[in-house]
């Protein structure tokens, strides 16, 4: 049947590829675009904004939406950050004091010293970043795993907010920064949500189109088969953390310049934890990692963000506000994908893994 | 049976005697590759049943399906008669089927007389304590049964991996389980270890156990078994008993596989003179191989044959750095690779294909384009820092029409091909990777037989278009069809080299079974 010279071609009796499964591929039809998160997000956004407006017509103006959308960016950009670290198979607990430590840091020298408002940004990025190194350098020098050592650094950064606050509060901050943080491009659009898509986009790009991107990806999907492809594992995860500690400097500054006051235990006490998570989770990207994307996780901060000034338009207490963001983690991660990571998680726990070892 | 220990709850002989575990034709797939294919099988009671094959050939995933792990595909389980339906490990345990994983799985921490009576702790007079008392005096009279004289209030992680296994199998007994597998249960062992480990598999078939026994060992097989069921790529080679089969009708059952063709897939190349393009000397990796050299020319398919346990992965994996060498260097073009990492190795112009494509291969949830690029990230077109998205897909589409990738679209999931077109698309990996030395571990494992053809005309035309390639395999069929020199391994050294004519499967089966040192 064969002979030396015939390049290889498909033989005849051969099985074709069976069908995309759901979700799968670039493309897609239009059933398959409902499947993927972040078109399910818009439309539960845009779903909730008309209920929501048709009951209270006061959701719907303008300055409403301003204001949720201006909310949600601090968790947009943190959850930025996250959606890294999480298709890396990781998961940041620390990003609570990171925020903090940076809207501290920065916020004591803008009011005692007049800080220049672009040397504050670039202090809380590199507080971030610093902060996230450490992170980095327990989780793939060390070794310890992610959510043992971030809860770790949770308390100790915590505890350094602590010691650098020494009892005092930042109560006001030069003017600069409130307008910054208050000002509008246009009347519905404020200012703070063009950084936050700009950050978005760019953590997007980085992710799908640039070499440390794309290894990222590979390296939450099997990291073993990462590094036999020439991936540095290491150096990847490590980066992971870099630009989630970042990230969350960068959203402390962006807090100092909305709210203008810090104290404490800024971060800690608005939940930025559980807020980031829960807004990646929300927006697609699985605990398992290699899968997700930082404009699903977007859409999941502003879900969130609509979601409680929802509440608050039906006058539920906002102590409720944390139940109700765990609701959401749970219905996220069960309407997943027919549920399929849930199952395997149990598979993995209980039972053997899917795969058989050989 | 035994009942010199007076234990209670042994089973008795009777309930022995009605527990023959049957498995009729078996199928399981994982991730669109068949691993298990119409398999029929039977454990009687008094009898070892031993289950061997190549690494992959399902041998340990039949099992797992009849011990509950794993749901069958298709197929149904009769045991004593019974159909069981939707098995867990737990259900199993209680209608007497108990498997000794191929790790001991004990509990660190906890006690060995806990460890035997998990799930059914013996309680006490007031019902919701435990009877410590009555329960030790139990466990050593279990201990005892297997040939273990320890105190059973010692922690298990205590006791060596060989004291573990035979814990493990008190276990079976104290679950009162009538049917007992073995997942290789030898492999860490020493000879003296294993010879007590089957003493006591041969006093437990002497009071009517079934056992179930996986090995790649063929000297322990034809040692202890009544029959032998040999697995080749999922299917059932060969199945009779003892009596009728010997060490060189298992191994022809073994690697005997199927090929549609047994032609050459290209003329032997007599590549003497041409440019040495790997060159491996005196490399060595402590307990797994020795003083092994090898060199390949350019388009040149050098075979590396050798069964499990020969050390043939291990070999490749520590030329291409992912394991350390105790000694040995490795040359390529001359060139010598020091610190080698995956890294290092490819950009220097080596690639390998490793054996376990799920685990060590392929990134099941990501596209097969990024999965064919995965290799060469760094060196994608780029503007500026973006990847350019146009010249990837280009790129793909050209290196998975050269492998003959088989799929919806580039945007398909790699989950969602069968394991021949998984294979073509790492093969296209490799390639993108402008490889001048290629090493391919089993590369048709757990592929269909007609992609298995392609592959082999696919090396072969690599070798034509001058890459040198190592091909390792236990399937010495194809071996003869695809190289033009062949090394033979025997437990970590090389024990024959053959090329051209002399390359044929009696030539190749009698130097990777280590004929020559009978």
């Amino acid at each position: 049947m064969t002979t030396l010279s015939t390049p290889p071609a498909p033989s005849a009796p051969a099985p074709a590829a069976r069908p995309v499964g759901p979700g799968g591929g670039l493309g897609g039809t239009a059933l398959g675009l409902l499947r993927r998160r972040e078109v399910q997000l818009v439309v539960a956004i845009l779903g909730l904004f008309a209920v929501c407006t048709a009951l209270h017509p006061q959701f719907g103006v303008s300055s409403n939406i301003a204001f949720i959308l201006a909310d949600s960016v601090t968790i947009m950009i943190v959850a930025a950050g996250q959606t890294f670290v999480v298709l890396g198979r990781g998961i940041d607990l620390s990003v609570s004091p990171v925020l903090g430590i940076a809207v501290i840091g920065t916020g004591f020298l803008a009011q005692d010293n007049n800080l220049n408002i672009w040397l504050a940004l670039l202090l809380a990025l590199l507080i971030g970043a610093g902060l996230g190194m450490g992170n980095g350098f327990l989780v793939s020098v060390v070794g310890i795993p992610p959510i043992i050592a971030t809860l770790a650094t949770l308390t100790i950064y915590g505890g350094w907010q602590f010691i650098i606050c020494g009892g005092q509060s930042v109560i006001s901050v030069p003017a600069a920064y409130n307008n910054f943080g208050n000002a509008n491009l246009l009347p519905v659009v404020p200012w703070l949500v063009v950084v936050g898509v700009g950050v978005v986009a760019v953590a997007y790009f980085f992710l799908t189109r640039t070499v440390t991107g794309r290894s990222i990806y590979a390296v939450g999907n099997n990291a073993d088969g990462a590094f036999r492809a020439g991936i540095p594992v290491r150096r990847v995860l490590f980066t992971t953390y870099v630009i989630c500690g970042l990230l969350a400097g960068l959203a402390g500054f962006i807090y100092l310049c909305q709210i203008g006051s810090a104290t404490s235990t800024t971060g800690t006490d608005s939940n930025t934890n559980l807020m980031s998570i829960a807004a990646t989770l929300i927006g697609g990207t699985t605990l398992l990692g290699g899968r997700g994307s930082p404009v699903g996780s977007a859409l999941g901060a502003v879900f969130l963000s609509e979601a409680l000034q929802a509440m608050i338009s039906f006058r539920i207490n906002e102590l409720w506000d944390p139940a109700g963001v765990g609701v959401f983690i749970l219905i996220a991660v069960v309407a997943d994908r027919k549920g399929a990571p849930v199952r395997q998680m149990f598979r993995q726990s209980f039972r053997q893994p899917t795969r058989p070892a050989q | 049976m035994s009942s010199a220990n007076n234990i209670g709850g042994l089973v008795s002989s009777a309930v022995l005697q009605s527990a023959r575990y049957v498995g009729k034709s078996i199928t399981k797939s994982f991730d669109g590759a068949l691993v298990l294919s119409q398999v029929d099988i039977t454990f009687e009671p008094g009898e070892i049943h031993s289950v061997c094959g190549e690494n992959g050939a399902g041998k340990s995933t039949l099992l797992k399906i009849m011990a509950g792990v794993y749901q069958p595909g298709s197929g149904e389980l009769l045991f004593g008669g019974n159909r069981l339906v939707g098995l867990t490990p737990r259900t199993a345990q209680q209608r007497g089927i108990y498997m000794v994983p191929q790790e001991p799985s004990l509990m660190a921490a906890l006690s060995i007389t806990e460890n035997l009576f998990l799930g059914i702790l013996r309680r006490g007079r007031l019902r919701f304590n435990a009877n410590w008392t009555s329960m030790k005096r139990e466990a050593s009279a279990y201990l005892d049964r297997v040939g273990l004289d320890i105190d059973p209030q010692v922690k298990a992680e205590e006791l060596s991996v060989a004291e573990q296994q035979l814990v493990e199998c008190a276990r079976a007994l104290v679950h009162r389980c009538s049917v007992i597998f073995l997942d290789e249960p030898t492999s860490p062992l020493t000879g003296k270890e294993a010879g007590t480990l089957f003493e006591v598999m041969g006093s437990l078939r002497a009071d009517g156990y079934a056992l179930g026994f996986i090995s790649h060992r063929l000297d322990e097989v034809l040692a202890i078994s009544d029959r032998v069921t040999v697995l080749r790529d999922g299917a059932k080679a060969l199945s009779a008993p003892r009596s009728e089969v010997d060490r060189a009708g298992l191994v022809r059952a073994m690697v005997g596989r199927e090929l549609i063709t047994r032609e050459r897939v290209r003329a032997h190349t007599d590549a003497v003179g041409r440019k040495e393009m790997l060159a491996v000397e005196n490399l060595t990796s402590l307990p797994h191989f020795e003083d092994v050299s090898l060199s390949v020319r350019q388009g040149e398919v050098v075979g590396l044959a050798g069964l499990v346990g020969s050390g043939r992965t291990e070999i490749a994996e520590t030329i291409f750095g992912l394991r350390p060498a105790d000694r040995g260097t490795v040359r390529l073009e001359g060139k010598l690779l020091g610190h080698r990492t995956p890294r290092a190795c490819i950009d220097a112009g080596l690639v390998y294909l490793p054996e376990d494509r799920g685990r060590h291969g392929i990134f099941a949830e990501v596209e097969v384009q990024r999965n064919v690029t995965a290799g060469v990230i760094p060196r994608l077109e780029r503007f500026g820092p973006l990847i350019s998205p146009a010249a990837e897909r280009a790129m793909a589409e050209e290196a998975t029409k050269k492998t003959a990738v088989r799929m919806a679209s580039l945007g398909t999931l790699m989950k969602s091909l069968s394991g021949g077109n998984q294979q073509r698309a790492m093969l296209s990996r490799w390639l993108l990777a402008g490889p001048r030395v290629a090493i391919f571990d089993e590369p048709t494992r757990g592929v269909d037989v007609g992609a298995k053809d392609d592959i082999y005309r696919l090396v072969g035309q690599l070798a034509e278009d001058g890459l040198a390639c190592v091909f390792i395999s236990s399937e010495l069929g194809e071996l003869t069809i695809t190289c033009d020199r062949v090394l033979a391994l025997y437990e970590g050294h090389v024990v024959g080299e053959l090329s051209g004519a002399e390359i044929t499967d009696t030539t190749l089966g009698a130097l990777v079974v280590g004929a020559h040192l009978k």
